[in-house]
């Protein structure tokens, strides 16, 4: 599909280039769906997500993306599988046909409909039942040189009572021109299963990252999640946590900082369905410059659910006085029984009384300033399982202050 | 090199309120000196432009130290320079450990113009054992390091650390500001060890209270009274134990005769 743009595509094309890959028919046939669905729907009406300087629709196809692995091999012989997504077609086809595009709805807009017609790259992670994965795994997408569209996924499935630490990184250097990266994360976390998920995204300039991401939690599955967002231009995250089974809980941190121009959404979803479940989410965001943030969370409670326990928190620190950050933190709830719920956000400037106690000690400003920012996103940073990802990120983060 | 710190005709104000109207004061190097006064009579405003907070306006005057008029000077230089706060109400700083902290701190003072901070900074292992002796000194818990800054403490907690601190940056003038607010007798006592084991020649203190309550813990050589902005009697000892006595109505009264 070299040198195709987007507007040059049609369902002839899209059916013709998944053949010629030898996907199966069940994949032909929801590719051309989603294309269809794609190339009738209006854009998306995002109030806030700017997508004025993308258009799509001159891009340039990428034959594929880049997506690289890193996790001890030992696991294998546990069970687990990490394989690229098309090859996990002829080895998993009965697993991936049951679960692709069901967390992530593939037919709810323009963009999760294009995901699904044109993804071209991604990784299958399975861990079987009752196996501690104890190492990380480290599942990383970056950008080919020239390349201006990336449609990654990430698929895991992780049954009963296993346990896994998943980390998705979304890393590239500035690029010259725009570039649209459309992923799409679905995790499925069996009975009992302990999943930790580390999303990172930190793409240079140039990049409009429009992502969907979902975690189904069955019966007492327990999910930790941070939630990293550093880079690119513009980025419109829509992510949930579906707590589905009963006891099911989870622990989502986030940490976002919007600095230079860029306009950073993200928009994650607790959504109870199961008895007795647990949610916590605590999002920190940064703004300088003329960044602008948004954090548009919402906390779900269906009408099948009882006993709910739910908290959803957000907290920004301004840097810049010409920075911006909405909070638009929702709480929905139908039904009559809920335990505990309740929200909270709060928004500021760096406390000059923070400030002039670390100088009183000898601390310049400037280091100050860093220290602050540095706690401020310490739950997020904390949860790190690895040491030089976080010096990475910490070195982003510092050349953003 | 002047080891005293010279307080000339300061005046300053916090929004359109005038706080200080002209504070004259010597702190004699090496001498342990106490400001007494009734509330409001400006003591803390005077600790906190000391240290050169923000938040209030000089509007005259000059404050020495080493030779400089430090009023020129950001509080981190001021810090360098030898001069050390110990908060009244000190400010927790979340995700920002006591350890992290401290360590910064010392950094900050050891570095030098020119030099690579990596090559001034305390090496580890003589941080660690600086940090676990004064720890202990003032009986803390070792877990104590590795809570976030003043997140969460009790007032005892939170004075124990501002004398960690000093023992630690080891300043050459330190203010203490209402230090004995809201410590218990226990408290008080291991607070005020800390402070006797570092006064002396190489640290002068300056100790700013409403009570003489912490005088009879920390020994003053000199004792001064602030009432309404200004230093209104300079003396020894038995100035404080006179104010105890009687009171700073009976001052009042004889100031306005």
């Amino acid at each position: 599909m070299n040198s195709i743009t987007l507007k040059d595509l049609t369902a002839d094309t899209i059916v013709a280039s998944s053949r010629e890959r030898g996907e199966p028919g069940w994949l032909t046939e929801r590719r051309r769906e989603a294309w269809q669905f794609f190339a009738q729907a209006g854009p998306p009406e995002w109030r806030r997500t700017n997508l004025s300087g993308l258009q799509p629709e001159g891009l340039t196809l990428s034959a594929s993306g880049s997506v690289s692995v890193s996790w001890d091999p030992a696991l294998a012989a546990q069970g687990v599988v990490l394989k690229p997504l098309h090859e996990a077609l002829a080895s998993h086809e009965a697993l991936i046909k049951a679960r692709l595009d069901t967390a992530v709805a593939p037919l709810e807009h323009k963009f999760s409909a294009l995901r699904a017609a044109l993804w071209n790259d991604g990784a299958l992670l399975f861990v079987p039942k009752n196996v501690a994965a104890e190492t990380p795994i480290h599942v990383r997408y970056s950008l080919p040189a020239g390349s201006r569209t990336s449609f990654p996924r990430t698929l895991a499935i992780v049954e009963d009572n296993a346990q896994v630490t998943l980390i998705e990184e979304f890393a590239c250097a500035d690029q010259p021109a725009r570039v649209l990266a459309a992923p799409v994360s679905e995790i499925f976390a069996g009975p009992g299963s302990q999943v930790r998920f580390i999303s990172v995204q930190r793409w240079g300039d140039g990049v409009y990252h429009i992502g969907g991401q979902k975690v189904l939690l069955e019966r007492d599955a327990a999910l930790e999640w941070t939630s990293i967002a550093l880079g690119a231009t513009v980025q419109h995250i829509e992510a949930e946590t579906t707590l589905k089974g009963d006891g099911s809980r989870v622990n989502w941190l986030g940490a976002t900082f919007a600095s230079g121009t860029q306009l950073l959404l993200t928009a994650p979803w607790l959504r109870h369905i199961g008895h007795h479940a647990e949610s916590f989410m605590e999002f920190k965001t940064v703004v300088n410059d003329t960044g602008y943030s948004v954090f548009d969370g919402m906390i779900k409670i269906e009408h099948e659910s009882t006993a709910t326990s739910t908290r959803l928190e957000e907290h920004a620190l301004h840097l810049s006085p010409r920075a911006r950050n909405d909070s638009i933190p929702g709480l929905k709830i139908d039904t009559n029984s809920v335990l505990k719920g309740g929200h909270a956000s709060t928004s500021g400037d760096v406390d000059e009384e923070q400030l002039f106690y670390m100088q009183a000690r000898g601390i310049s400003k400037t280091e100050a300033k860093r220290m602050i920012v540095m706690g401020f996103f310490s739950p997020a940073l904390d949860s790190l399982p690895l040491e030089a990802l976080r010096g990475e990120l910490e070195a982003m983060i510092e050349a953003k202050i | 090199m002047s080891n005293d710190l010279v307080i000339k005709d300061l005046r300053a104000r916090i929004d359109d309120k005038e706080i200080l109207k002209g504070v004259n004061l010597t702190v004699r190097g090496g001498t342990i000196h106490a400001i007494m006064g009734p509330n409001g009579s400006g003591k803390s405003t005077l600790a906190n432009i000391i240290a050169g907070h923000p938040g209030y306006e000089v509007t005259g005057g000059e404050i020495w130290y080493k030779d400089q008029n430090i009023l020129e000077l950001e509080p981190d230089e001021r810090s360098k320079l030898g001069l050390f706060l110990a908060f009244q109400y000190p400010v927790a700083v979340p995700g920002v450990t006591v350890a992290n902290f401290l360590r910064a701190a010392i950094n900050a003072h050891r570095a030098e113009a020119g030099k690579d901070p990596k090559e001034t900074a305390i090496p580890v292992a003589e941080f660690r054992k600086q940090l676990r002796e004064g720890m202990k000194i003032l009986e803390m818990d070792e877990s104590f390091a590795r809570r976030y800054l003043n997140e969460g403490f009790s007032g005892g907690e939170k004075k124990r650390l501002e004398i960690l601190q000093m023992t630690m940056l080891k300043p050459s003038m330190a203010v203490m500001d209402e230090t004995d607010s809201g410590l218990d007798i226990d408290a008080l006592r291991i607070v005020a060890d800390g402070v006797n084991r570092l006064a002396g020649p190489h640290m002068a203190a300056l100790v700013i209270t409403h009570y003489q309550r912490l005088l009879n813990y920390i020994k003053p050589q000199f004792v001064s009274v602030m009432m309404d902005g200004r230093i209104v009697r300079d003396g020894g000892p038995e100035l404080a134990l006179e104010l105890e006595e009687k009171g700073y109505d009976w001052l009042r009264e004889e100031l306005a005769a």
